[in-house]
């Protein structure tokens, strides 16, 4: 067994190691039904909801998506595979994985609540990782049995205020071609979470070389016609409206996890809705992302610092790729509060 | 919109929206002109992307402006309108996008209006060029033939038709040649310029400029890359822009304008010689005093300051305003917002004549604003929605107005009555002190004065044969020059003035209201010349305080004593706030010719809106129909409503029909609205006039120069099928009005179908160069190859390898400017810059760094919608807690519960 030592985090301190701007090279939507196509059907744009809406709204109509079964990498790659065959040209990367393994991976320096257990292959030059589905299944299990504070709102309406949030701020289309009957009668949609637009974004920290895959919420304007442009993403996240000192830690330890979804995918902007302790959507909030880690530092207690965020996934990384040389299934793991990230061979394949 | 007191109701009931600009004028050093630094920031705090300007507002005054000698050629015109917009754009300093919109060719129903203020004008042009031939005749006799050249030479000249600016004209070609150049040429001169794009639609676009404006504000929201943040100015001269302004629902936008409360008391100039220090009435046709350096006589007219009108601080106001406790359904901002800015088109706009109820001056908006408050509980929702009307909530409104219309009838006499008798009361405190001074006048004095009781019978004084006796506000020819028993009088006391002459009627008038004709004459003379009534003119601050209100709309709050000279100097205010400033029509007298009225003897009102049984003579005296035809008043209401739809339809998603007008002279009363839930209205979109189909539609026949000569025997000639169209005389119906500028233009509606019928036989005959004038125009987009999209634009016109003909601009390089270009075939790159101006006022540039391309808005085929869009951010407010506690105490007083509705 491998291991990489997280602590002490001040070795990653300083400027950050080189980045590639995410680019996106390819896309793949999930329908109403959850059913996979090689297209952008559920590009969503953002036009902002009504302050004073009720995010619990609709809660017992809510469509939510079974996501027990182990769905692996294969939306990711068969998007990969439909490139390299559209392009005639392979789809090299160090790493290839979705946006949620480089987020845990990201934010283990100033995370120590959480752990995390991956499985990795190598295939040629690229390790392929994703989330050990049965640690998955616990992991949530567990949160789900935390006994929740009486009166408080429950977890499973907790997580549907977020869903709310989105169907109250997404539009199919353009604000122009949408009707005003769409956009005042998003309050009294119902709730599905099976449709997602995946970007898959070519990236790099330091000298790992990336393709990564993740759900974009809505584009602020529309796509640029020059390929190499930016896009205007936007991600859509709630928060509870800040009290006091310990909602503003709380905020901005979530502020963290906002910051690496969006730097991994390179969206620009992050629109929060915060909401009351009953879920009225209270006010909202423009961040730009890239002016997240500042904020923090400036503004807030400085509890997290991106850079060393960013250093640190560049040593963890490169240590990764000279650590998982072998064919079969590796294990990347982090225990809850471990100080360190171990790699091993789970079995020959 | 015409709607001149609307700006000052605007500014007493919402006083924060205004606030001063500050304007960095050019330096001086030792006589040499530094001109303002436009690069330099903006001295008002804060920067603006795009200025808008509704050039008519600037070609108007330019042209022929009311405080100073016209520009002696259409040359001079062009520069004087160069110097004004550098004034503005620097005053503004748009970082991104300068609009230039001319007025085009209009949409029938706005033609009515431009067709009424031609005629008028017309006729007031030929009344001051025919006082000025019989000016320039007594002042030969008078002085022997001995006249300076310098007055001979500006009287002689005749008055310049500011009809010709209407689209399709010599004129309206020559400013959009002249636009063209001078917008390249400082893109090529000032390094400010370097950054901006400049967007022209000269008047071979069809629309009026600042809808034009519109439409281009609202194609660029219908594009996702728009910035809604964007820092908006438009400049023009109509009230009613701040309307338009709050109708974007961009709530960065800014009115700029003069600000015609500023009372310019010196620097006025006679309009029949150019000279300072007295007034045309006063004129004495001597010679020109030496000025100084150039450019001083530009100075009244530069010198007056300009305010801004805030958007975003009325949406202030108006959000407290438009909220109503406990409304039924959820309070929407920018639907209140339409609303309101339906409310105001009952009160006034170009294309209806305002219901008899309501009258801007006895806030009839506040009237309607409450009726609407009362009745959003039972509406349910807004009125309007995204530029259409809800008839039936609509029906509300007029129900509620219908049950106060009676009342407002009555108030509106009552206070006419009082007013009369206050006016009259002072008057006869006047005569007594003045028939106290004035013993012993002999047949010169007592009272009277009055049209009909003439009787002025000394010597002639030898001036001015020719009988004007049939003009019957004009006081006798021999009306003495001396004061008599005051023995020989000085030279100076007997020099002939101006108004003596030609204005004896106004000056006799004048004065013959408060005092003898011989008492006003003596004071006259004695003050060297300078008629009584000047004092009116200045329009001083003191007078001002005194209770006058301020330009726009005095003389119709004026009292019975107010002269007709002071009224039409005022109502010039006035036209200045109208959309066709400065073209007399529906609010504007006609001259002091025909038709006359006499504001303290009124013709008869026969209607009598205050007496029962007055919708029966309004119908019968007005419409000329039975009263007792009641479908027919239904029908006119069904009409209006149309008229409602589509100047909303027009304000807010642009022009529904262009072919569609309101065929009265006159609206209906709020009771003739009935079942309006069951009315359908429908608009076909129709065919846009070409120019000259236009210029036959709005001129009369003494603007015939402005047209192409194959077309003016239609307009004289007696065996014309349409020389009905072009009467030289026409009522004016005062209509319970003082004045005549106040009152109806009784002119025949266009049948647009006779009209280019006739036309279509004189086509083949028009000139190459003429048929080119009458052709539809492209917007032009002008920028220097400096700015980022020159590069782009020339690689995909100009280069080996060349793109589509049509090229998508890129929102990122362009800064947000969304649209296409086309290649301009006129222009050729790396070539010269010719200057169209061939007086040698402006030079030619060996080499033209501007490039022109043709600009095309992107097209939506969707509903724009009412709504803020997503991303803006809003300024800190500028209402304070008092501010806002005193409106919506004034909004909550207001309504049914208060005795309002
Ligand atoms: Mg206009």
């Amino acid at each position: 067994m491998d291991s990489f030592a997280i602590h002490p985090v001040n070795r990653f301190a300083g400027s950050s190691a080189a980045i590639r701007r995410p680019k996106e090279i390819a896309y793949f939507s999930y329908d109403d039904e959850h059913k996979f196509h090689l297209d952008e059907r559920s590009l969503r744009y953002y036009y902002p909801p009504r302050l004073g809406a009720d995010l619990s709204k609709g809660f017992n109509t809510f469509q939510q998506l079974n996501d027990t079964a182990d769905d692996h990498l294969d939306s990711l790659l068969n998007t990969i595979i439909d490139l390299e065959r559209r392009t005639g040209t392979k789809c090299t990367a160090d790493i290839i994985t979705w946006r949620g393994m480089m987020t845990k991976i990201m934010a283990t320096p100033f995370d120590n609540m959480n752990g995390f257990e991956m499985n990795a292959t190598r295939f040629q030059d690229s390790i392929f990782i994703e989330e050990n589905h049965e640690h998955k299944i616990e992991s949530k299990k567990a949160q789900q049995d935390q006994p929740s504070r009486p009166g408080a709102p429950s977890q499973d309406l907790m997580a549907y205020w977020g869903y709310k949030f989105e169907t109250l701020s997404l539009m199919p289309d353009q604000w122009d071609p949408t009707s005003r009957d769409f956009i005042e009668g998003r309050e009294d949609m119902v709730v599905n979470n099976h449709a997602q637009y995946c970007s898959v974004v070519k990236t790099g920290i330091g000298k790992a070389k990336m393709v990564i895959g993740g759900e974009v919420d809505a584009l602020w304007d529309c796509k640029p016609d020059g390929k190499d442009n930016p896009i205007n993403w936007v991600e859509l996240k709630t928060s509870a409206e800040i009290e006091n000192d310990k909602d503003n830690m709380k905020y901005e330890r979530k502020l963290l996890k906002f910051w690496i979804q969006s730097f991994l995918l390179g969206v620009p902007k992050i629109i929060i809705g915060f909401r009351s302790k009953n879920g009225i959507l209270q006010r909202l909030e423009e961040l730009e992302t890239k002016n997240i880690p500042t904020m923090v530092k400036k503004q807030g207690r400085g509890t997290w610092d991106g850079n060393l965020c960013i250093n640190f996934t560049a040593s963890f990384l490169d240590w990764l790729k000279q650590t998982i040389i072998g064919e079969g299934v590796w294990r990347i793991r982090r225990r809850q509060r471990s100080p360190v990230v171990e790699v091993f061979r789970k079995e020959e394949s | 919109m015409g709607v001149p007191a609307l700006f000052r109701w605007l500014s007493q009931k919402y006083p924060k929206i205004v606030s001063q600009v500050i304007e960095e004028k050019p330096g001086d050093i030792d006589g040499q002109k530094i001109p303002v630094n436009m690069a330099g920031p903006n001295p008002n705090g804060e920067e603006f992307d795009n200025l808008y300007l509704d050039m008519n507002g600037i070609v108007h005054p330019c042209s022929h402006p009311e405080d100073r000698p016209p520009p002696a050629t259409e040359e001079d015109m062009m520069v004087a309108i160069f110097e004004y917009t550098d004034r503005v754009v620097n005053m503004v300093r748009p970082r991104k996008l300068l609009m230039i919109a001319v007025d085009g060719v209009a949409p029938r129903a706005k033609m009515n209006q431009q067709r009424s203020r031609r005629f008028r004008s017309a006729q007031e042009a030929k009344q001051k060029d025919d006082d000025k031939e019989e000016f320039l005749k007594l002042l030969k006799s008078q002085n022997g033939g001995a006249l300076h050249e310098d007055a001979t030479a500006m009287a002689q000249k005749k008055t310049w038709d500011s009809n010709a600016i209407t689209p399709g004209t010599p004129f309206m070609h020559t400013l959009a040649e002249s636009l063209r150049y001078w917008c390249a040429y400082k893109v090529n001169t000032d390094p400010a310029w370097e950054k901006v794009k400049i967007l022209l639609s000269d008047a071979s676009v069809p629309g009026e400029g600042e809808h034009k404006i519109m439409e281009f504000i609202r194609s660029q929201r219908s594009s996702p890359e728009h910035d809604p943040n964007t820092r908006h100015v438009i400049y023009g001269l109509d009230a009613d822009l701040i309307m338009l302004g709050l109708a974007t629902h961009e709530p960065h936008f800014r009115v700029l304008r003069e600000d015609v409360f500023f009372q310019e008391s010196k620097g006025r100039t006679c309009h029949i010689c150019g000279q300072k220090g007295h007034i045309a009435e006063a004129c004495k046709g001597e010679a020109k005093q030496k000025e100084g350096d150039f450019g001083e006589k530009d100075k009244a007219l530069t010198d007056k300051p300009f305010i801004w009108l805030h958007v975003s601080v009325l949406r202030e106001y108006l959000e407290v305003e438009l909220h109503v406790p406990q409304q039924p359904f959820r309070f929407d901002l920018e639907r209140a917002l339409d609303d309101w800015v339906f409310m105001c088109f009952f009160v006034g706009n170009d294309f209806l004549p305002h219901l008899p109820s309501l009258d801007i001056r006895e806030n009839g908006i506040d009237t309607l604003i409450a009726i609407w408050r009362d009745n959003i509980p039972l509406m349910g929702s807004y009125v309007t929605k995204d530029g259409h009307v809800d008839l039936e909530r609509a029906q509300f409104i007029l129900d509620g107005l219908a049950k106060q219309e009676d009342a407002i009838f009555r108030r509106r006499r009552e206070t006419e009555q009082r007013r009369d008798a206050n006016a009259k009361r002072r008057k006869l405190n006047e005569q007594n002190q003045n028939n106290g001074q004035n013993s012993g006048n002999g047949k010169f004095g007592g009272p009277g004065g009055r049209r009909g009781s003439p009787d002025y019978s000394s010597p002639s004084n030898g001036g001015g044969r020719g009988g004007r006796a049939k003009d019957p506000i004009l006081a006798p020819l021999d009306m003495p020059l001396f004061v008599p028993g005051k023995g020989p009088l000085t030279k100076e006391e007997r020099t002939v003035t101006h108004d003596m002459v030609v204005n004896r009627g106004a000056v006799y008038k004048a004065n013959a209201a408060n005092k003898s004709a011989a008492a006003a004459l003596k004071s006259q003379l004695l003050s060297g010349g300078q008629p009584e009534t000047a004092s009116d003119l200045n329009n001083s601050p003191a007078k001002q305080e005194d209770g006058e209100d301020g330009p726009g709309d005095v003389a119709e709050d004026a009292d019975a004593t107010t002269t007709p000279v002071s009224a039409s100097k005022k109502r010039k205010a006035e036209m200045m706030e109208d959309e066709d400033a400065g073209t007399p029509g529906r609010d504007s007298p006609v001259g002091s010719g025909n038709p006359v009225v006499d504001p303290d003897e009124p013709p008869p009102d026969n209607v009598r809106l205050w007496e029962e049984g007055y919708a029966d003579r309004y119908y019968e005296t007005k419409f000329h129909v039975d009263p007792k035809d009641i479908a027919f008043r239904n029908l006119v209401a069904k009409s209006y409503v149309e008229g409602l739809a589509w100047v909303l339809l027009y304000y807010f998603q642009g022009c529904p029909s262009w072919t569609w007008y309101y065929p009265y002279h006159y609206a209906p009363f709020a009771a003739d609205f009935v079942e309006m839930d069951k009315m359908k209205v429908e608009f076909e979109k129709g065919r846009i006039f070409k120019p000259y189909e236009q210029l036959m539609g709005v001129l009369p026949a003494a603007s015939n120069h402005a047209i192409p000569a194959v077309f003016h025997p239609l307009m004289t000639d007696e065996d014309s099928d349409i020389r009905d169209f072009y009467p030289e005389d026409f009522p004016v119906d005062l209509n319970g009005k003082k004045f005549a500028w106040q009152g109806v233009a009784i002119l025949p509606f266009i049948d647009e179908k006779r009209l280019l019928d006739a036309m279509a036989t004189k086509y083949p005959l028009l000139t190459p160069e003429e048929h080119a004038r009458n052709e539809r125009g492209k917007d032009v987009l002008i920028m220097s190859d400096r700015h980022p999209l020159y590069e782009e634009i020339a690689t995909n016109f100009y280069s080996k390898r060349q793109g589509s003909p049509k090229y998508k601009l890129n929102p990122s390089v362009s800064e947000g400017l969304a649209g296409k270009v086309e290649k301009n075939n006129e222009y050729i790159p790396q070539s010269s810059l010719a200057c169209p101006l061939r007086d040698g006022s402006m030079p030619d540039l060996e080499e033209d760094h501007s490039i022109s391309v043709h600009y095309e808005m992107p097209r939506s085929i969707h509903v724009h919608k009412s709504m803020l869009l997503r991303g803006v951010k809003f300024l800190p407010p500028t209402l304070d807690r008092a501010d806002i506690e005193a409106t919506r105490g004034r909004a909550n007083s207001s309504g049914r519960s208060f005795g309002g509705a």
